[in-house]
């Protein structure tokens, strides 16, 4: 189908572009390291009150990663006139838009990738699949969202201070979620319902009606 | 849409005289809670509140809906004047909401992050995003388009949110209305509140949708006058 190769090609373009330029990923994986110190220091964790607030840690650092990835990968195409040429391809606005998208969630699980070992090696967290399938899950729904107000707030004069705003409060049930999962697969708290398949329902109701929406905020 | 001054200031009048007959309806009409005692009648006006800035949201929905489809200037406008009248209801809501909590749940976190305050919360934050990108975007099509977007995304988020904050727990007071469990000179009270209250509502949406058209007229003319300027 032709609408999946032009998914593919934009999704393998972000990507070329990051493994040639070298810029978000060596940039977030420094923030994360910086980020678990801060956390260390600001919580004044020991081995009672590490497993209580780790769960809270991870979230707040995938949140923050997450807005600096999203709100980059829209903002360098907006500015050097890139996205303007691939609209002008016979590719959708929806393809471009899942392709963004897709390249975002590459970024986002690489990043996680050095977040969870750290973690674990820094606040002693438990990592299992679990763990590991709750935050795939809520990064899936995040990049959805993410990526299209990222595209929103990159048509704006303020698109630093819009993105966060407009996309946190839209987050807040996959962090529910994602928080209470964790915390349960890190021996936390008693199992309440499956908040796995949550996840998924969540996911695929975010991707739905992020990409129908996709034609709006591309497209002038 | 009503442009006559005099009409709307005769409104406005209405709406303040409906608000007096609310007050007394609350005060002097209906009689004291057992349990709660005064803090109570907070009730009438909070949940009052509550209907309206639904009643505004759902104004919203339509309006970015049917601008987006149409592409219906009147129906922008009328979005963009529910939004700020639905984010101010929702603010008196939350506000006294907040009072009333103080006497009963002594603001203890556990109690106060409960689903319809953290989603009445976010329903706030949301509009408040949706006034914000107005104000950020290139004022014209731009503006109204992407603001649709965040108004549509953001009414389909919220009882998402609160379906989400309920799995997690909840302890607000149930739906006592639907019911049956308040007696009958509260209901009345509390229904001639939820009118005059609706009313005020309307009357406000009404007075900012003619501010925005003079605002709109203003901007049309100082743009006008700058394609001019190259001319002279």
């Amino acid at each position: 189908m032709n609408g999946w190769r032009a998914v593919r090609a934009v999704a393998l373009r972000d990507l070329r572009a990051e493994t040639r330029g070298g810029e978000l990923i060596p940039a977030m994986t420094q923030f994360v390291v910086l980020a678990l110190i801060i956390a260390n220091f600001a919580f004044d964790l020991d081995r009672v009150s590490a497993p209580r607030i780790s769960p809270g840690v991870l979230w707040m650092v995938i949140v923050f990663t997450a807005l600096i990835a999203f709100g980059r990968a829209f903002a360098a195409d907006r500015e050097n006139g890139s996205l303007d040429a691939m609209l002008l391809s016979p590719a959708g606005a929806a393809a471009i838009f899942l392709g963004k998208a897709l390249a975002a969630v590459v970024f986002m699980l690489v990043i996680e990738a050095f977040l969870l070992p750290g973690m674990a090696v820094f606040l002693g967290s438990p990592i299992n699949l679990e763990v590991v399938a709750a935050v795939v899950l809520a990064t899936l729904g995040m990049a959805a969202l993410g990526s299209l107000f990222a595209a929103l707030a990159a048509r704006t004069r303020a698109r630093e201070i819009l993105l966060p705003v407009l996309v946190l409060p839209l987050w807040i049930p996959l962090i529910v979620v994602g928080s209470r999962a964790v915390e349960e697969a890190m021996g936390g708290g008693a199992l309440q319902g499956q908040p796995l398949p949550l996840l998924l329902d969540f996911d695929i109701l975010f991707v739905v009606v992020a990409t129908l929406a996709a034609r709006f905020v591309l497209d002038d | 849409m009503i442009r006559d001054t005099r009409t709307l200031r005769l409104l406005a009048l209405a709406a303040v005289a409906a608000m007096l007959v609310a007050a007394y309806m609350i005060f002097i009409y209906a009689p004291q809670d057992q349990v709660q005692g005064p803090v109570q009648r907070i009730f009438y006006l909070h949940v009052s509140s509550a209907i309206a800035a639904y009643f505004c949201f759902a104004l919203v929905l339509g309006g970015c809906v049917h601008y987006l489809v149409y592409g219906n200037l009147v129906a922008d406008r009328l979005a963009r004047a529910g939004a700020l009248v639905g984010l101010l209801f929702t603010i008196n809501c939350v506000v006294m909401g907040i009072i009333w909590a103080k006497p009963i749940w002594n603001w203890d976190p556990t109690q106060t992050w409960d689903a319809r305050f953290t989603s009445t919360v976010v329903l706030g934050v949301v509009y408040a995003g949706y006034l914000l990108v107005r104000r950020f975007a290139s004022p014209g099509r731009s503006a109204m388009r992407l603001s649709a977007v965040v108004g549509i995304i953001g009414f389909i988020d919220v009882p998402i949110v609160h379906f989400s904050v309920q799995w997690w727990r909840t302890l607000h007071p149930g739906p006592i209305i639907e019911q049956d469990a308040l007696p009958a000179p509260m209901l009345v009270a509390f229904m001639v509140t939820m009118v005059c209250t609706v009313f005020l509502a309307a009357v406000m949406v009404a007075i900012r949708y003619r501010l925005e058209l003079e605002q709109e007229a203003r901007v049309l003319e100082s743009s006008a006058s700058l394609e001019l300027l190259p001319q002279r």
